[in-house]
């Protein structure tokens, strides 16, 4: 049976943090666009702990703002703790993190794509796609309706062929009491999609009333939270809608009802009682051939690897106000549950506690995201896009970034326009999708503020400015909102060249800014601006020296970014090419010369040796934007 | 992927008078050149014997031609080579008559470069050829094989994964703030930065002697009028070049000639006579000794052994020391137990006379101590690195610097991180791009990160 005669615009399958953000998004941009999700009460669920933001992570959630996307606005007014971390380090790398209500989370966003228009929502299991020619056509269902649609967006998170592990016990789902997609793999593998496994872990959750918080230290949020939305350019009605519809969307005033986390520690006992019991634990046991991530490690693996140490920190973070239930940040773990408990009892705090949900370890499929154009078209199905986990990544932040970017070039591509493609030194929206498709990940890949080269110019409050255009250019945000952002931006560049060109005592007000100390004489009418405007005008003044190198080498690199490399051009009989570096341009088939310059290894010779024969072959094949057919 | 090119043509033994000279031609039109100048079609890689006969038809001498077709010839295109008898004037009138034909007087390294593009080879190792053909000396070949055998690549691995693991110690407390890391150590960073420092310095400072292996030791010849600096030069060359005369100021030009002294290449540098009392054009001869001393690598500042005065208008005594000067008392013959004046005394010398050649082993022998004395303490594994890696290591050091500054300052340790990451960038140049895995994977190893 169809579900539709005429076909969707862009179907969106998997209502997490990525597909929410794609249905959105596509929404948004006028297209119709239908929503699949196998259990419409776990939309935008946070799955593992409940918390937006971090390093990079945060910097990320303001550009998804910039770009119109809603986590960000979610996240402030579902808050219940907010921190800016690095707050001593300077502004490039500080940080906003939240933790939220996961309830509200979910319950916010799911209204906000209730009420969004052109968007239907609708609960079936996608158990295939439906091809025709080479390119996809549509989703068949759990439901036997067949979807059709121009485009398709896939988001299945963990949950494509998704085990989990507690000790030797086996179930088969991405998340504990949900279920697993085991037909859709199959669909892939038919069109020559290319699949493998990661893993992941998640801690126990508690319950609050069993805990002794007297044992543990309190880690407070901020006395003057930092947000993730631009409130300052916002337009009032964005926040709660209530103008438009009337409706009454949950949330609350951001930062107006901040609740605690706590920090307790693991003991010698612990030590003790995971060492001896390490051959039970699924990952120790080789029940699991995922590759998990180095950054998130088990506790097993915290006491293996780094033996010498003997205490790891855990963090308690609160689920919710309407919930008694905690999450204990550091103790993923797929040991079995009988010794979760003893491990659990053995933490100062934790004596008594009462476990309401145990930890365990899941493995699940990804689609190696090389074979993704930097649309996140694949390269192997057209109108087919791939957003957060299936692409290899990890975190809420990173699937939504996904999520947001393959909902607008999903509708780009039904539109036969151009795709959105952000570059590197543009946000880490830019280096996410290009490490994803040019480098791909062995583990779940997560965003460092390491990763972007031009991290200097990633300053968190930046985001709205340095992605302005893009935002413009694809009708991303508000044209009320975007005169907004305009009018920041001529006043901070104002005021920049106003500090950099005026006196005071004979010494340069960008060279007293820049000295330190007492602030300088500040005009009265900058004293006057928003403290938006006065900080970023003082970040560039501050670090003048660094941005203007930095500028420098984006443009002197500029031009290799623009160099198309000839799809199917076989390096291995490039003459002259040292044989490592064709092994990896073969096996990575990078889509440009930057692209290519990026891959471990190449170095300027292999780069020159590549462009001369490209313009020399080609008469100099600039590139279209770099982004697969259209 | 062959781009149409012209054909070229250059001489491809030195300019002289040699036993023979052997002209070389690449590009499309070579089997055609080769058949109009030889009266038939070469063979491919055979060697053939006939006249080389000009547009007019005339016999320009009888010579060698052999025929390489492409692709496989040295830059990849049809080639020919031309041996003629080796007289400076033969050579000339083929090329001259080559260029009538057609074809393009080369480039310098242009057969390299059209053998690099057409795929031959690649870019270090042309690089490495261009230096192997311009090696002057031993030392420098050795030097250029080394670079061939990817030396430099080795030697830096050692860098870079110190610079790695301090950058690590720095990333860390930048992407884990919350994470239980032990108390940041910048101690061991600014120790890192330090020895960072001296290695790259140490890699520079090959640098200069590279350039004096591939270019030769710029040897300037100082000394009054008529003490016989143009007579000890020919003596040194070992044939009449410069031209001679008793009176004084005859020597307006510089003449510069190359010889081997044991393993170096010397480019000798006659000058002006440093006259007491000088005419217009004296003078401006002058200034350009000036220039020429203040470029030199090695002096050789040549004294009357009968009256070893300083020469009277010797007034920038600074730019002599005993590491760069050599003194040569000239016409020793005259005054077999000279010693060089009280002033110099502690300056290296050699008695001998360039009229009758004695004590000339003896010079060429302090010759080669001197210029073994610009060799640097303490080389890296012979490694003498060219302009391209010289650039990229001195911006790691510039990185490396700031750094240091940002460390003492106390600066943001996001502009730190900065500094250090331009200074991996600039070594990745050389080694081949070290993507930040590498730096993650030292991170990992080295803290407990995953709350």
């Amino acid at each position: 049976m169809d579900f539709n005669r005429t076909p969707f615009d862009v179907i969106v399958c998997g209502a997490g943090h990525a597909g929410a953000e794609a249905a959105l998004a596509a929404a948004r941009m006028g297209a119709s666009t239908l929503l699949l999700t196998g259990n419409i009460d776990t939309i935008a669920q946070m799955s593992c702990n409940p918390a937006i933001g971090g390093q990079a992570k945060g910097q990320m959630v303001r550009e998804i703002d910039a770009l119109g996307g809603e986590m960000a606005i979610n996240t402030d007014v579902t808050g219940i703790q907010f921190r800016l971390l690095n707050e001593s380090k300077g502004p490039a790398v500080q940080s906003p993190r939240a933790q939220c209500d996961k309830k509200a989370y979910q319950f916010r966003l799911k209204h906000t794509l209730e009420l969004q228009p052109h968007l239907q929502i609708f609960q079936a299991t996608v158990t295939g796609l439906i091809f025709s020619g080479g390119a996809v056509i549509g989703c068949e269902t759990n439901l036997d309706l067949k979807v059709y649609g121009r485009t398709v967006i896939v988001t299945t998170g963990t949950f494509l062929r998704g085990l989990m592990h507690i000790g030797q016990n086996k179930n088969e789902g991405g998340r504990l009491g949900d279920f697993s997609s085991k037909t859709l793999s199959a669909s892939f593998l038919d069109i020559g999609i290319e699949l493998n496994r990661l893993k992941t872990g998640t801690p126990p959750r508690l319950l609050g009333r069993s805990l002794d918080f007297s044992k543990m230290r309190e880690q407070k949020g901020d006395a003057s939270p930092t947000l993730f939305a631009f409130h300052d350019t916002r337009d009032s009605e964005d926040l709660f809608h209530v103008e438009h519809t009337g409706e009454q969307r949950l949330g609350w005033a951001p930062g107006t009802r901040q609740i605690s986390c706590w920090m307790t520690h693991t003991t010698d006992q612990t030590a003790a009682i995971v060492r001896s019991n390490l051959s039970k634990s699924a990952m120790y046991s080789g029940e699991i051939s995922g590759v998990g991530p180095r950054y998130c490690p088990s506790i097993e693996d915290k006491f293996v690897r780094f033996a010498d140490k003997p205490r790891h920190l855990l963090f308690l973070e609160p689920e919710g106000l309407s919930t008694n239930e905690y999450y204990v940040n550091g103790l993923s773990t797929s040991l079995p549950f009988d010794v979760q408990v003893d491990m659990v009892h053995s933490v100062p705090g934790l004596e008594n506690c009462v476990l309401l949900r145990p930890a365990y370890a899941v493995e699940y499929d990804f689609a190696p995201p090389t074979q993704l154009y930097p649309s996140l078209e694949s390269k192997k199905a057209e109108n087919l896009f791939f957003a957060g986990q299936i692409n290899g990544t990890s975190g809420y932040e990173e699937a939504a970034a996904q999520g947001l970017l393959a909902g607008v070039n999903a509708v780009q591509k039904g539109r036969g326009e151009p795709p959105l493609i952000i570059a590197r030194h543009e946000a880490y929206m830019g280096v996410l999708v290009d490490d994803l498709v040019t480098k791909g990940t062995t583990e779940p890949y997560r965003m460092f503020t390491s990763r972007a080269e031009h991290r200097l110019l990633f300053n968190h409050a930046s985001a709205e400015i340095r992605l302005r255009d893009h935002a413009a250019r694809h009708g991303l945000i508000s044209r009320s909102r975007l005169m907004r952002v305009d009018d920041k931006i001529q006043r901070i560049n104002h005021w920049l060249a106003h500090l950099e060109s005026h006196r005071d005592h004979g010494v340069l007000l960008g060279d007293q800014v820049r000295r330190g100390g007492e602030p300088p004489a500040f005009p009265e009418a900058f004293l006057k601006e928003s403290i938006e405007v006065r900080q970023q005008v003082l970040y560039r003044v501050n670090y003048k020296g660094y941005i203007d190198r930095e500028e420098r080498q984006i443009e002197r690199l500029g031009h290799i970014e623009k160099v198309r490399i000839p799809t199917g051009l076989d390096f291995m009989a490039v003459r002259g090419l040292r044989r490592e570096s064709a092994l990896k341009l073969a096996a990575f088939r990078p889509y440009t010369l930057g692209q290519a310059s990026r891959i471990s290894g190449i170095n300027p010779t292999d780069i020159s040796l590549l462009q001369i024969l490209i313009e020399a072959g080609r008469g100099g094949a600039a590139a279209d934007e770099g982004a697969g057919p259209n | 992927m062959a781009r149409p090119a012209d054909t070229i043509a250059a001489l491809a033994t030195p300019a002289g008078t040699s036993a023979l000279a052997v002209v070389r031609v690449s590009g499309p039109d070579t089997a055609r050149l080769a058949a109009a100048v030889g009266g038939a079609t070469p063979l491919p890689r055979a060697v053939r014997r006939g006249r080389y006969r000009d547009r007019a038809g005339a016999a320009v001498d009888e010579v060698l031609f052999t025929f390489f077709a492409g692709p496989r010839s040295y830059t990849g295109e049809d080639a020919l080579e031309i041996s003629s008898h080796g007289s400076p004037f033969i050579a000339q009138r083929i090329l001259a008559d080559l260029f009538a034909r057609g074809c393009r007087p080369a480039e310098p390294g242009e057969f390299t470069q059209r053998a690099f593009l057409n795929g031959r080879m690649d870019l270090s190792q042309a690089e490495a050829v261009m230096d192997v053909i311009s090696a002057r000396g031993d030392r420098a070949l050795a030097a250029a094989q080394q670079l061939l055998a990817g030396a430099l690549g080795r030697h830096l691995g050692p860098l870079t994964d110190a610079l790695l693991a301090a950058l690590a110690r720095i990333e860390a407390y930048i992407d884990f703030p919350d994470e239980d890391l032990p108390p940041e150590d910048r101690g061991l960073v600014r120790a890192a930065i330090r020895a960072l420092q001296a290695d790259t310095q140490r890699l520079l400072a090959t640098r200069r002697y590279g350039e004096l292996l591939r270019d030769g030791v710029k040897t300037v010849i100082i000394g009054e009028p008529n003490v016989g600096k143009s007579s000890l030069l020919n003596r040194l060359v070992g044939h009449e070049r410069a031209l001679v005369s008793a009176e004084p100021g005859t020597t307006r030009d510089f003449i510069e000639e190359r010889i081997i002294v044991g393993p170096h290449c010397l480019r000798l540098i006659d000058t002006a006579g440093l006259n007491a009392a000088p005419q217009a054009l004296e003078q401006q001869g002058i200034a350009k000794t000036r220039e020429r001393l203040a470029e030199a690598d090695l002096r050789l500042l040549v004294l009357e052994a009968a009256r070893p005065t300083l020469p009277r208008t010797l007034a920038w005594p600074d730019d002599f020391s005993p590491a760069n000067t050599l003194v040569v008392l000239n016409k020793a013959d005259l005054a077999p137990a000279a010693k060089p004046p009280p002033a110099l005394a502690d300056f290296p010398f050699v008695a001998v006379s360039a009229l009758t050649g004695a004590g000339l082993p003896a010079l060429t022998a302090a010759i080669s101590d001197q210029a073994d004395r610009l060799r640097p303490a303490d080389e890296a594994e012979g490694i003498f690195i060219n302009a391209r890696h010289a650039d990229a290591l001195s911006r790691a050091a510039a990185g490396l610097a700031d750094a240091q500054r940002q460390l003492e300052d106390g600066g943001p340790v996001e502009l730190l991180a900065s500094d250090l990451r331009g200074a991996l960038a600039a070594f990745g140049e050389i080694a081949g791009r070290i993507d930040n895995e590498r730096m993650l994977d030292r991170l990992f190893a080295e803290f407990c990160i995953g709350k």
